[in-house]
Order: structure tokens, then C-alpha cells, then sequence
């Protein structure tokens, strides 16, 4: 199923700053995650997922680093911040009220 | 063979040359890029059908280099003095920069050693000196920067010198006697002849292509727009600090007139030479904006010109000064041609611009050809002097040269010929401006006696 483009963009900052949390990442490895956690529901594209990073990164809720991989690749690696964690907790707050909400009207 | 190391550089020069992207960015979507090839491979397909997908998968570059384009709102106003990415990019720009307030400095210092030996600018005789060999103050540094950019070899640095050197060395033997007709035109074509020696530098090896001398072609143009910029900003800062002193009751005059002027003037150029060459690209260039702004009132000033021409019955009066203001019509024209015709991408079909070249062209074919016949039988009349012969040539070189852009325009609209022509037949063309403006500076003074 098609996730809708608003829905898409809304999720991606909190489920970016959730996979940050788990540990540092990088763009492919944050595409390859959303994927496999929504069982190939959300497919993010390049084009969306760095503009977001890049946006986060200014509001200073993550910060960038070039590490190898192990392959011996640069990799511009991603790493949650203080302000990103109290960022997270405010949108889990937040998705939280509204998917209550929303279960209440659908269960009902 | 398929080159994947290859293919992924052209990929990530195709976003570089988007302008939307940082080189963070691009570095970042090229590591991305890799491991999803790197990932395909594994799964068992081919390098080749791995890049093919991944470029897909990476989507559409627009709608990528537009999002982008959203986040780095500061790039669309890009920074001129830009901010060098690595250490060996800061490494270099660091080194032009020296390199450009060496080179002003002995360019300035060359300009005041010959008042050592009192040929100052105030003294007699001095201005045909200063100039005769203004250009050769200053144009072999602006050679020499670039021969140090493009790692010339030792075969070409001594080909440059030697050149400088010769042209001097004739310019300067030569002898001048009173009108000093011969004198004063080799000293204007002299810097137009270096000018395009200059350019061999710029194109290091790549000047025998037509590419390579496009390049250089748009080189010059912005080298003028932002030349004109820079030295603006030299003057306010010249009166600036006359106005400043001068409320102190200190003469500031001596001081501006013996060095400020003359290092500023080596800066404006340096300073110029190293702006257009580290820009290139990175900002959309200015002489095409401003030819395409132009020639649309150019055309309505020439056709009501033409047309007034016709009516009152008029040809135009066929002094010299006329025929350089011909001349001049011609080169401004070639100037509006050249510029739109450089910012133009080889692929895309005729558009409107092209069909406004060509009328530009052939109105001032036809306005040139009312004015040569005029000239002509004037010179037949009254004999041949210097300057009229080179003022002929001119127009007659120019001439030749829009004859031949609006031939394969015309063939081009046709769909007999490609634009590439245009362009091929452009920059071949500078050999013709080459040999002239030599014979100009140093054959017409024998032909004509030194008068």
C-alpha cells in the first residue's frame, strides 16, 4: 500500500530520530531500517530522507561525522543529540495522542 | 568494458553541475550510491546492472536536486569566494591567492622602474611609452598564473617567455615618427594580440579545441563584467580616501596618483583573473545574461536605423571615425552573438534567441554593407593611409566573421548543419583575429614607414 506523501513527511522525523537512538547511522542504512520496520510498507527515497537529515542537523537534534566503513568507505555517519532526544520524547507525545485517538474512533 | 568507477564519477558530475548540491552532499549520495551497487552485487548481478539500478532507485535527479534545493536556500546565492572543501582545495586557493598579491606586486613595480631612469607618467614622451606597453606590464603575469595553474611544462614556460620577450623587444626597437599613426595603432593591437596569447595559457592544452577556446571565448567575457566591477571598486575606495585625508587637510593626491592607482589597477586585473577562474561554473555567468537583455534592443535601435536611412535618403558620411564606429557596430554585434550563442547548450533546438541572432546579423550585414561601399570609393579617392587601412581590415574581418555565423545560422535553421558548427567556426575564427592583430601591431610599421 501507498503511504501518502504528507504522512511520509510528517513520520520522518520521528522515525529518523528513533533509528538514531538505537545507534549512529548513515543514509543507506536508515532507508534500508525504515524499510525493514515497516515491512516494506514506507519506502523512502534519497531525495526526501537527506533533505531531512540535513534539516535536522541545522535544528542541531543530530550532528554528522565521516567515518570508514569497514570496506574502507566514507560514510557520512549520523548521531542523535541531547535536544534530539527530548525532541523524540515530545513526538512520541504527540503520535501518541493522536493514535490514541485515532484507535478510539476506529474501535468504536 | 563496463568502467563503474567510472560511471559513478559521471553521476556524481552530473549532480555537481545541478548547483544544488554541496560537495558534502554529493559525496554523501555517491557513498550511497556505492552501497547499493555494492549490496546488488552481492545478491549476484553484474556491476553494470547493479549501477543501472541503483541510479534508478536513487530517482528522478530533478526531483532529488530540487529538494536539495529547498534545504541549501544559502547555495542558490553562492558564494564567490568559495569555501574550499578539502585541504587540497584550500591548499590551492590559499596558493592563487598568494600568487595574485605577488603578481600585483611586481606588476605595480614594474610599471615604476622605467620612471627610475625618467620616463615617470608625468614626463614628456612618457604616454606612447606607458602606452605602447601597458599590456606587457600585466598580461604575462596573468599568463604566468595560469601557466602555474595548469602545471604548464618547462618547453611551454619558455615558449610563453620568449613570446613576451619578442614582442617587446620589436615594440620597443621600433622606431616612431610624427603623426605616430603606426605607433599608436600597433599599441592598440598589441593588447588584443597578448589577450589572445593569454588565452593559450588559459586553455593549457586544450587550446587546439574548440571547446577549450569557447571556454576561453566565456573567459573573457566574464573577465570584462567583473574587470569593470573590481576597478569600480578601486575608484570609490581611491576618492573615498582623497575625500577622507582631505578633511584633514592632508593631500592625499601624490600618494593615489603614484601608487594606489597603479597597484590597484594590477590588483583589479589579478584580483579579476582569479574571481572568473575560481567561478567558472559555480554562478551562472553574466555576459550571456546581459546579451540576452541587449540584443533584443540592439536589433529595434539598428532596423529603426535602417529604416530611417532608407527614408531620408542619408548614406552614411564616410569619415574615419565612422567607419570605427562601424567597426565598433560590428563588434558589438559579433559581442551580443557570441555571448548568447555561449551559454547555449549544443542539444536544444533553435530557439527565439537564434532567430533574433540572425536578424541581428544580417541588419548589420546590410547596414556594414551600405557604409563599405562608401569607404571604399573614399580610399580609392584619396589614397591609402594606416589607419584607414586598419579600420578597413577590421570591418572587414568582422565582416566575415558574422557572414559566416549567419551562413550556418541560415544552414542551421535548415537543419543542414549542427549548431556545433556555429561554435567550431567561432573559435577558428581567433586565428584570423590572431593574424591580424599581429600584422597590425608589427608589420604595419614597416609597411608604412614608422609614420
Amino acid at each position: 500500500m501507498n503511504v501518502s506523501k504528507d504522512l511520509i513527511a510528517a513520520s520522518a522525523t520521528p522515525l529518523i530520530l528513533a533509528i538514531l537512538k538505537e545507534n549512529d547511522s548513515y543514509g543507506y542504512a536508515i532507508i534500508k531500517r525504515v524499510k525493514e520496520m515497516s515491512e516494506n510498507e514506507l519506502v523512502w527515497t534519497e531525495g526526501m530522507l537527506y533533505p531531512v537529515l540535513h534539516r535536522l542537523e541545522d535544528q542541531m537534534l543530530i550532528e554528522s561525522y565521516w567515518s570508514k566503513s569497514e570496506a574502507g568507505r566514507q560514510r557520512k555517519y549520523y548521531r542523535i543529540k541531547e535536544s534530539g532526544l527530548k525532541e523524540l520524547e515530545l513526538q512520541k507525545k504527540q503520535w501518541e495522542i493522536v493514535h490514541s485517538a485515532l484507535s478510539k474512533t476506529w474501535s468504536e | 568494458m563496463f568502467d563503474l568507477e567510472m560511471q559513478i564519477h559521471s553521476w556524481s558530475d552530473h549532480l555537481r553541475a545541478r548547483g544544488n548540491f554541496t560537495e558534502a552532499d554529493i559525496n554523501e549520495l555517491e557513498s550511497h550510491l556505492r552501497e547499493e551497487i555494492d549490496d546488488l552485487i552481492s545478491a549476484g548481478l553484474t556491476p553494470d546492472e547493479s549501477f543501472l539500478i541503483s541510479v534508478k532507485r536513487l530517482g528522478n535527479l530533478d526531483a532529488i536536486s530540487h529538494e536539495f534545493a529547498k534545504v541549501n536556500t544559502e547555495n542558490l546565492w553562492k558564494h564567490l569566494y568559495i569555501d574550499p572543501v578539502d585541504n587540497v582545495a584550500k591548499r590551492q586557493s590559499n596558493r592563487d591567492i598568494a600568487l595574485v598579491v605577488i603578481f600585483t606586486l611586481l606588476a605595480g613595480t614594474l610599471i615604476k622602474i622605467p620612471e627610475l631612469f625618467g620616463l615617470g607618467f608625468n614626463d614628456p614622451g612618457a604616454d606612447r611609452f606607458y602606452l605602447k606597453n601597458i599590456s606587457l606590464f600585466i598580461l604575462p603575469f596573468v599568463a604566468a598564473f595560469f601557466l602555474i595553474k595548469r602545471k604548464a611544462d618547462r618547453k611551454t614556460w619558455s615558449t610563453f617567455m620568449v613570446t613576451f620577450i619578442i614582442a617587446a623587444l620589436i615594440i620597443n626597437i621600433y622606431p616612431s615618427f610624427s603623426p605616430y599613426n603606426t605607433e599608436i595603432l600597433s599599441s592598440l593591437h598589441l593588447p588584443l594580440l597578448l589577450w589572445l596569447i593569454v588565452g593559450v595559457a588559459y586553455t593549457g592544452r586544450e587550446w587546439q579545441s574548440s571547446q577549450g577556446r569557447m571556454n576561453f571565448i566565456r573567459f573573457t567575457g566574464e573577465m570584462v563584467v567583473y574587470g569593470v566591477l573590481v576597478w569600480a571598486g578601486v575608484l570609490v575606495l581611491g576618492m573615498f580616501t582623497m575625500a577622507i585625508f582631505g578633511a584633514i587637510q592632508v593631500d592625499a593626491e601624490k600618494f593615489l596618483e603614484d601608487y594606489y592607482f597603479i597597484y590597484g589597477a594590477c590588483a583589479a586585473v589579478l584580483i579579476t583573473v582569479y574571481l572568473v577562474e575560481a567561478k567558472k561554473s559555480i554562478v551562472e555567468n553574466f555576459a550571456p545574461i546581459l546579451a540576452k537583455i541587449f540584443s533584443p534592443l540592439f536589433l529595434v535601435i539598428m532596423v529603426s536605423f535602417l529604416v530611417v536611412m532608407i527614408i531620408t535618403g542619408k548614406s552614411p558620411f564616410m569619415e574615419r571615425e565612422f567607419l570605427i564606429a562601424f567597426d565598433l557596430m560590428l563588434a558589438l554585434v559579433l559581442g551580443l552573438v557570441l555571448y548568447v550563442i555561449s551559454s547555449r547548450n549544443n542539444q536544444q533546438p533553435p530557439n527565439l534567441f537564434d532567430y533574433l541572432n540572425l536578424a541581428l546579423i544580417i541588419i548589420a550585414l546590410i547596414i556594414d554593407g551600405v557604409a563599405l561601399s562608401a569607404i571604399l570609393f573614399r580610399l580609392s579617392a584619396f589614397g591609402i593611409t594606416p589607419n584607414k587601412l586598419a579600420a578597413l581590415g577590421e570591418n572587414l574581418i568582422l565582416l566575415g566573421n558574422l557572414g559566416g555565423l549567419a551562413w550556418l545560422y541560415v544552414a542551421y535553421f535548415k537543419r543542414k548543419r549542427d549548431f556545433i558548427n556555429l561554435e567550431k567556426w567561432q573559435t577558428g575564427y581567433l586565428y584570423v583575429y590572431f593574424i591580424w592583430t599581429a600584422i597590425v601591431a608589427f608589420i604595419f610599421p614597416l609597411l608604412f614607414g614608422f609614420y
